[in-house]
């Protein structure tokens, strides 16, 4: 019966040792000659009108064949001023930084073409497009077709998108001062001081204090108007200042684009849509560095997350980031 | 020849009785294992022969997961409370408290998101009940609020 067994098994055996030693012979790929393109995002997290979506757009003939003459982007929605297509074309060098190549003639914008026409004899580039979102972009969505033409008459076109423009605003670094710009208004994502606040009393959301008290721990606080006195200790509000803002607390919500950090977090609209408000405080005090909180304006009309970037005990300041989302 | 075949013969009759003798094996294997009846209770949790009852230590958080305490909470597992001073400004409406208990012991109520300390007078209360199921010892958690100078 062993023998048996021996006599089928090892056959097998030879034929799998033969099998898996087989070399393959390795060719390297010839390049494609015809006219061919293709383009990535660069930019991450959600589209905010105000700011860019970046892309890079590749295209290359063969080398022999002929030189690329003008590329193109069109928009579905004209961009703000800010659009453009760059006329370099980058490489990276052995250090990893981007070395530029000028290609072409500044990108001339009409409507919702921008358009590179090309000056050197190249037969490949990679150039990128910066799309300003336009404030009639916000809450729609918006696409992209890049295009480029070659010497050969072939042309070549690569669509990107749909993406979604969020509702929200943002700002960023607004530095709340003890001794001076310690009002928040949401509205005007701004901060003001007591004259400016006392002229703009309906918009007051937040005020901003630091204080040393020895036994508590009160520090860097933002209080909306109609808190408890308590938790606005020597302070005197401009008349009409009553705002009665919800407030949550959180800590370590880092979103990249308020933080400017490394961190892959991004707060965008349905995030504003989930928080509950019901039951919370219209105060935080003890507010550090990379806390933030979930604010909604006493009318219901306006959502925002407050990020803390910065906080200074010695000139009694704090910077924050603002995310703000229209509720109404 | 003869011989062959009847060496064959044996050692075929050899294997099918050791390969029905661990089936057998594995079929009583299979039988004991879910046959033992091992006790769980309401929420599907062990029931075993301990008998401690008691929290070992006490956390509370802010909606920031933050923790609110001012310093280590003091528990008495002999008058069963709990006692935790919060810092000054404190929203006790939505404090999530978090309980270690000893082994095998569970909690009840459950605790599923933030809970409102804010009545001062009428501490929460929560029984702790043994790995057995059968001693229940409850607790009170006594918050006061760090006050201001």
């Amino acid at each position: 019966m062993k023998r048996i067994y021996f006599i089928f098994t090892l056959p097998l055996l030879f034929a799998i040792v033969f099998s898996a030693c087989t070399e393959e012979e390795y060719t390297v790929p010839e390049a494609k000659t015809e006219f061919q393109n293709d383009c990535i995002k660069r930019s991450l997290g959600p589209n905010i009108v105000g700011l860019n979506i970046e892309f890079v757009y590749a295209m290359a003939l063969g080398e022999q064949a002929g030189k690329i003459t003008s590329a193109q982007v069109e928009a579905s929605i004209a961009g703000a001023t800010g659009t453009y297509l760059e006329n370099n074309s980058y490489y990276t060098n052995n250090s990893g930084v981007d070395i530029p190549v000028l290609i072409g003639n500044p990108s001339a914008t009409t409507g919702t073409k921008t358009e590179v026409v090309f000056t050197k004899d190249t037969c490949a580039a990679a150039l990128r497009y910066y799309y300003m979102i336009p404030e009639e972009a916000r809450g729609k969505t918006v696409s992209f077709k890049f295009s480029a033409k070659a010497s050969t008459g072939e042309s070549v076109s690569y669509e990107m998108g749909p993406y979604t423009i969020a509702k929200m605003d943002m700002k960023l670094d607004l530095v709340l001062s003890d001794n001076n710009k310690l009002y928040l208004s949401v509205a005007d994502m701004a901060v003001y001081n007591a004259a400016e606040a006392a002229s703009n009393a309906a918009k007051i959301d937040l005020v901003y204090l630091y204080r040393a008290i020895t036994g508590i721990t009160f520090a860097h606080a933002l209080a909306s108007p109609a808190t408890d006195p308590e938790y606005l200790p020597g302070v005197t509000l401009p008349s009409g200042v009553t705002n009665n803002t919800r407030f949550v607390k959180v800590y370590g919500l880092r979103d990249q684009q308020l933080a400017r950090l490394q961190y892959g977090i991004f707060i965008d609209d349905v995030d504003f849509e989930k928080i509950d408000f019901t039951n919370v405080p219209n105060y935080g005090i003890n507010m550090k560095l990379d806390s933030g909180a979930w604010i909604e304006t006493a009318d219901g009309k306006y959502r925002a997350y407050i990020f803390v970037n910065k906080v200074d005990n010695t000139k009694k300041e704090m910077t924050i980031s603002i995310k703000r989302y229209t509720m109404k | 020849m003869n011989r062959k075949r009847i060496i064959k013969r044996k050692f075929n009759k050899h294997m099918k009785k050791y390969i029905i003798s661990i089936f057998a094996l594995i079929i009583a294997a299979f039988a004991w294992v879910r046959c033992t009846d091992y006790p769980i209770d309401e929420d599907g949790l062990l029931i075993t022969t301990r008998a401690q009852c008691y929290v070992s230590n006490f956390e509370l958080l802010g909606t920031d997961y933050q923790t609110v305490r001012t310093k280590a909470a003091v528990i008495d597992t002999t008058a069963q409370t709990i006692d935790v001073e919060v810092f000054y400004g404190t929203d006790l409406k939505n404090l999530w408290p978090q309980f270690t208990l000893v082994t095998d012991a569970k909690l009840d109520p459950k605790i599923t998101g933030f809970v409102d300390f804010s009545n001062l007078t009428t501490p929460k209360q929560w029984t702790v009940v043994a790995g057995n199921r059968k001693i229940k010892k409850t607790y009170t958690v006594n918050v006061t609020v760090q006050a201001k100078p």
